[in-house]
């Protein structure tokens, strides 16, 4: 199992209430979960980080096991969050897949991604705290493996 | 040799002795449809939603979501457009053509800047086009163009700007018929449709004198259409007679000729798919295709452009492609990728065709050359590869059909601020994969029968006596690339940036 490293900055935290601040994709970068591009990847986006875990990994084909730490710039877990992926492949006209993900442990989710083929991927994130503030992120799965 | 499809149905006769022209089925005699059709601005009247909706593509392609799946112009062009247009040539005909975007502009233009020049002499032949058709075959590998909105986008306005530009420079439709590769795609696949724009009774024409379906129809003298030209209806810009015209190459399905026809002896007709490709002889504004070279690398292009197409979707592409990184030491993608191609499109046709070839002049005994058996042979590989692009492209069509449904609603919800076409159902995708696939196995099936009775029709001709001699050699060809085919499309498919992780 590998982890990989992202990191987005604090823009997108909103005042809570109605200010929904929205970090436009600050999680920019590519999770290149192929040995290829494997090792942490850093955006210029500093603050926050996102951390993942595929099993297996690479990922394959059918349901994959994901399990991603949010944190903030000071390490701080990001805790009580809803985290919710939607997964796209890069190519146009594919349905896209959902996943939410259930805390574990404080600042650590997990859920299942059911990748439908094989291929270059991209997972939009979504927490929102219990604050009501929400992140959104892109991270790039490259290389999704056919069975 | 047959001389024209005209000629032929009306010497044809049915079992009951009755001329087939008689009962043969015109599109434009069915009530309504056939009414809008023969009405003259039916044509613009179909361009114009097509330029609207190529607007908002070009809108949403700079403007937009910069998410391929989520982009309306990534999606309706390399989805949508594409099954759509392989779809409706099996099923209908060129009416894409017909329904041309890029023409509209092209019109307003005209209104303004007379076209003065001729289209070179030089240029007068499909070269520039087949280079731009391998161009963006290989541009869409390169830059990975089903991925990128900005670059789509990007493409449909060169499209446009290159369409306005030849076209206000030079008379005629030099663009559609020298320039366009989604042209000329249309024109070998449209050999294909089950219908093709023909005369009624080649009587008529032979009576003729005006020969308005060529040149146009003329105003009295005193009399200048709002254009200020003296021309009230053009003739074809295609250079395609019509009592001399065989088949559906180059022929846009404009109408321009039935418009232009004072005798209404036009029609819309009903006929035998690629029954056309396997008739030579002397074909207006074409001449002799079986001895044209450049139609015959067209051909190569189309067939095995699909079959490098589809391949480049699924993983062992990505083996062949580091293997040849490592073997030569190269870490950028563009040679890589040139290698590729030339494999594909250059040195294999070279060695199947022409193996086929020497094959089949030594088993026939003819006396022609080499390259002529090839030329001759070349037009046999368009159904298979018809069918490759068929399976292929619908593929994504089938599977992700709905999909713009969604893509839409997002758009409008993003552009407005609330949902006017209602929240995105991202859930709908399309047909699924499992039952998408025997149809994609049905349609090679389909080429590689087409091939075959294309290339028994052509060996018959080239030797009566023997004619399993003269089929066998491209029958086991077409049996290759069927193979093909069929192999990649069982293969999971890996929707990857081509090369080196792209």
């Amino acid at each position: 199992m590998r982890d990989e490293l992202i990191r987005g900055d604090t823009n997108g935290w909103s005042a809570p209430g109605s200010m929904r601040l929205r970090a436009k994709w600050l999680a920019v970068g590519a999770v290149v979960l192929s040995s290829v591009h494997c090792g942490p990847i850093e955006s210029a986006a500093p603050d926050i980080a996102i951390e993942l875990r595929w099993e297996p990994s690479p990922p394959v084909v059918g349901n994959v096991d994901v399990s991603m730490r949010l944190t903030d710039a000071k390490g701080t877990p990001l805790a009580g969050a809803e985290v919710r992926i939607e997964g796209n492949m890069n190519h146009a006209g594919m349905k896209p897949i959902f996943a939410d993900l259930a805390e574990v442990e404080p600042g650590r989710y997990s859920g299942t991604v059911p990748f439908t083929m094989g291929g270059d991927w991209f997972l939009l994130v979504t927490a929102t705290t219990p604050e009501g503030n929400t992140v959104d992120g892109k991270i790039d799965v490259l290389g999704v493996r056919s069975r | 040799m047959i001389a024209s499809a005209q000629r032929r149905r009306s010497v044809t006769t049915t079992s009951l002795g009755q001329p087939l022209r008689d009962t043969s089925f015109d599109v434009l005699r069915i009530p309504l449809l056939g009414r809008f059709l023969r009405w003259r601005w039916s044509r613009t009247v179909l361009q114009i939603p097509v330029l609207l909706v190529g607007l908002i593509m070009i809108g949403h392609a700079f403007w937009g979501p910069q998410l391929a799946p989520k982009n309306l112009a990534v999606l309706l062009t390399w989805v949508h457009f594409r099954g759509l247009v392989v779809l409706v040539i099996l099923l209908a005909g060129n009416l894409f053509c017909m329904a041309c975007p890029f023409m509209l502009p092209r019109e307003l233009a005209r209104r303004l800047f007379k076209p003065k020049w001729e289209w070179p002499a030089a240029l007068r032949n499909k070269w520039l086009a087949i280079s731009l058709f391998v161009s963006v075959l290989f541009a869409y590998e390169l830059f990975d163009l089903w991925s990128n909105s900005w670059w789509t986008g990007a493409l449909i306005v060169s499209y446009f700007a290159a369409a306005l530009v030849v076209d206000t420079l030079f008379r005629r439709a030099s663009f559609c018929k020298y320039v366009c590769p989604i042209g000329q795609f249309n024109f070998l696949g449209s050999t294909l449709s089950p219908v093709e724009v023909a005369v009624r009774e080649p009587e008529t024409c032979d009576r003729c004198q005006t020969r308005d379906c060529i040149v146009g129809v003329r105003a009295p003298a005193d009399f200048k259409a709002s254009d200020g030209t003296a021309i009230e209806q053009r003739g074809c810009e295609l250079s395609l007679f019509q009592p001399r015209k065989v088949g559906n190459l180059d022929c846009t399905f404009c109408l321009d000729c039935v418009y232009a026809c004072p005798h209404d002896n036009i029609g819309l007709f009903a006929r035998l798919p690629a029954e056309e490709l396997g008739m030579g002889g002397n074909r207006s504004g074409l001449g002799r295709v079986e001895k044209r070279f450049d139609f015959t690398v067209l051909i190569v292009v189309f067939t095995f452009g699909a079959l490098l197409n589809a391949f480049a979707m699924i993983s062992p592409v990505y083996t062949a492609e580091q293997w040849l990184a490592s073997v030569t030491g190269l870490d950028v993608e563009w040679p890589i990728l040139a290698a590729l191609f030339a494999t594909v499109l250059i040195l294999e046709p070279a060695i199947l065709l022409g193996a086929a070839a020497v094959f089949t002049r030594w088993m026939t005994e003819t006396r022609q050359s080499v390259p002529a058996i090839i030329n001759l042979f070349a037009r046999s590989l368009v159904p298979i590869g018809f069918g490759v692009w068929l399976a292929h492209y619908g593929f994504h069509f089938f599977t992700g059909c709905l999909t713009v449904i969604p893509v839409a609603q997002n758009a409008a919800l993003q552009s407005f601020g609330w949902p006017l076409l209602g929240v995105p159902r991202w859930q709908l995708g399309g047909i699924p994969e499992s039952i998408v696939f025997p149809m994609e196995v049905g349609f090679i099936c389909l080429g590689l029968a087409g091939s075959w009775m294309v290339a028994w029709t052509i060996a018959r001709d080239l030797s009566p006596m023997r004619t399993w001699a003269g089929f066998t050699a491209w029958g086991t060809l077409h049996l290759l690339l069927f193979v093909s085919a069929v192999w990649i499309m069982i293969q999971p498919m890996e929707m990857r940036g081509t090369l080196l992780g792209g």
